[in-house]
């Protein structure tokens, strides 16, 4: 069945260093187009390291060095002809923490396609409403987009920053730990979001939460002092996983 | 003693150190504060702050001679005034701004012949007499001209003795500082529309562009440097280097408005380039990322999202700045002079509010009261402008944070 599936990622061979010190070592993985990929593994892991050489925001920081390849439909993202400001317009991301700028709801979600270049008011407006509707936050804001976005709770903002990276028309969406800083129900707003976006972008999550992971993803890589440890369906690996340090960690044995 | 008892002891004394330094420098301040007031705010008031520095004088003539008043006054005058029932005039002895012993004109009748005199001049316009003129001499036809330094005793029994009157020379107060003060605020203006661009420009590139090496670190603790550099040689410096170029560029002769403010922008850079950094630096890193993220080039990033949420901060460095430019007497005394100006042009002499003090006391004798109040109506500026930026500041914060501080 996989064998129909396209790959939006093909990793080869990827280690990463932050100085001296090895934070992924010799990854092997393909992501697969149009799924939701779930990453879990104790703190410290790499995990984050690795979602962040996806849209390589690794750059940001000073001495990390990265080796192998990451292939992106064929291109290669390390390549020195790379363009990485287009990257990041087709692989979105949204952090941690709910982390909206400091401008209204409308300009926090126009600003990407600002960037672009895009100065048309009609686009721009049917562009963030379109955007506010797939993240399931028009109803609540649509009177107010011109308040300030930091009015907005934390499940809103987080769904803001949904709303802000799919308004860049993205082909995957990385997301950090996108609802370790929300209540119970903002998560499960969060999560229902994840579960309607999977049928036009590839989705891959960081999480902490075995429950999440097993609940919306469709594949699992579960990662260990920087190596993965066992990668495949999510069904399969949490109810048939093959390592023994697998099962102790989504058993909650350890991490 | 106890070691408790040795705790207790020790915890006294700082806390009596503590109590004891800021009341120090809340008296210090009081002090200050009332000693200006106490001394300044008798010459406080409106004319001092819209009249001209030069007095401007006049010989006039009444229109009709034979005409007198003989009218008691309508109010009550002060008890040093000498009122000419005849000519309905009230005279006083006084001092001017400058400490001038003067007679001012404290009084005019309605109905006085003084009420509008004819200016002896080719123009020959009316000049209605106000209560502020000093009046320098009168001169009658048959009889001792009447002049000032007399004082106004003598002058109203001349008034008395006297059927009719040749000419009069009075002259307005003078020693107003309207020219200086227009000369402070576009000092203000000029040197932030100079200063900021170039201070804000560098503190962006030492934070958000700059590798953190050493070059980096040596030119910031240089810029910390040039901090502490006393601003006296920064007016040498203006006058060695911006006095000749805006000579070579305008029509300037000498020290000009512009070669100050240029100068009081390098006093500047420093400050803004420091308080802007800092105001940078607490911008939170996740606004970069989310910009970078979204596909933002760096630039944009930095103009679009780093900035505007610094603002508040640039505008604490922009007052910083205000309050440095008002305050600055060493240097412009170099750059731009010290010739107190009515009429303030950019490219000539002209002086700010604190160097127009320097002038006073450097003046024979000192004159500490028009100094005082001139120091009142420069703390009445900071303040206002104080107020004034906080307002801003709070209206952008509510507007683009949504936060009310």
């Amino acid at each position: 069945m996989t064998n129909q599936l396209q790959n939006a990622f093909e990793i080869n061979q990827l280690n990463l260093f932050y100085g001296t010190k090895q934070a992924l070592k010799e990854i092997n993985l393909n992501i697969v187009k149009n799924q939701v990929t779930a990453l879990i593994g104790p703190s410290g892991c790499g995990k984050s390291t690795f979602l962040r050489t996806l849209n390589r925001m690794n750059d940001l920081i000073p001495n990390c060095k990265v080796e192998g390849s990451i292939r992106y439909h064929n291109d290669d993202l390390y390549a020195q002809s790379f363009d990485v400001i287009e990257l990041r317009r087709k692989v979105g991301m949204v952090f941690q923490k709910p982390n909206p700028f400091p401008m209204s709801i409308f300009e926090n979600v126009a600003y990407g396609l600002r960037c672009q270049g895009i100065k048309d008011k009609a686009i721009l407006q049917l562009a963030v409403k379109q955007a506010l509707i797939d993240a399931a936050l028009y109803e609540e804001v649509k009177d107010r987009l011109k308040e300030s976005a930091l009015s907005l709770s934390g499940g809103q903002q987080q769904r803001l920053c949904i709303a802000r990276a799919i308004a860049m028309a993205p082909e995957v969406i990385l997301m950090d730990e996108p609802t370790s800083a929300l209540d119970p129900i903002a998560t499960a707003k969060i999560e229902e979001l994840i579960n309607e976006l999977k049928k036009d972008y590839t989705i891959i999550i960081v999480t902490h939460n075995m429950q999440q992971a097993l609940r919306i993803s469709d594949y699992t890589a579960f990662f260990l002092m920087g190596e993965i440890m066992e990668y495949g369906e999510t069904n399969q690996i949490f109810s048939h996983p093959k390592k023994a340090k697998t099962e102790d960690y989504i058993t909650g044995r350890f991490g | 003693m106890s070691k408790n008892k040795v705790r207790k002891l020790k915890d006294l004394f700082l806390n009596i150190v503590t109590y004891l330094s800021s009341a120090v420098s809340l008296v210090t301040l009081l002090a200050i504060v009332i000693f200006v007031f106490g001394k300044g705010y008798k010459l406080l008031n409106i004319n001092l702050v819209v009249e001209n520095f030069e007095s401007q004088g006049y010989v006039a003539d009444l229109y009709d001679t034979g005409l007198y008043c003989g009218c008691s006054p309508t109010v009550t005058l002060s008890e040093e005034a000498f009122y000419s029932q005849k000519w309905g005039i009230a005279l006083t002895d006084t001092t001017d701004l400058l400490g001038k012993t003067v007679v001012m004109v404290e009084y005019v009748h309605p109905d006085s012949p003084f009420k509008t005199v004819r200016d002896k001049g080719i123009s020959g316009e009316p000049i209605p007499m106000r209560t502020d003129y000093d009046i320098i001499r009168i001169a009658f036809d048959d009889y001792p001209t009447a002049l000032s330094r007399y004082g106004s005793e003598a002058m109203i029994s001349a008034l008395e003795a006297n059927d009719s009157i040749r000419e009069i020379e009075f002259e307005t107060q003078g020693g107003g500082i309207r020219g200086s003060i227009i000369t402070t605020l576009i000092l203000i203006v000029l040197t932030l529309v100079l200063a900021l661009p170039i201070g804000i420009g560098a503190a962006i590139y030492l934070n958000e562009y700059a590798s953190p090496n050493k070059i980096t670190r040596t030119l910031r603790s240089l810029i910390e440097t040039l901090t502490g550099v006393p601003s006296i040689i920064y007016g040498l410096m203006g006058l060695a280097i911006f006095v000749p170029i805006t000579v070579k560029l305008t029509g300037a002769t000498g020290g000009n408005l512009i070669s100050g403010a240029m100068t009081l922008a390098v006093i500047l850079m420093p400050i803004i380039i420091r308080t802007t950094e800092e105001s940078l630096k607490v911008v939170p890193d996740d606004y970069r990322q989310a910009s970078l993220a979204l596909g933002a080039s760096k630039t944009q990033t930095t103009f679009q999202v780093v900035l505007p949420s610094a603002i508040p901060g640039i505008l604490t460095s922009v007052l910083l700045a205000i309050g440095r430019i008002i305050g600055e007497s060493a240097a412009l005394v170099f750059a731009i002079g010290t010739t107190i100006k009515d009429d303030v042009s950019l490219t000539g002499k002209s002086t700010s509010l604190a160097v127009h003090i320097w002038s006073m006391m450097t003046d024979e004798p000192a004159n500490i009261e028009l100094s005082a109040t001139i120091a009142i109506i420069i703390m009445i500026i900071v303040v206002l402008l104080n107020i004034f930026i906080k307002i801003i500041s709070a209206r952008y914060m509510q507007r683009k944070l949504g936060v009310s501080s």
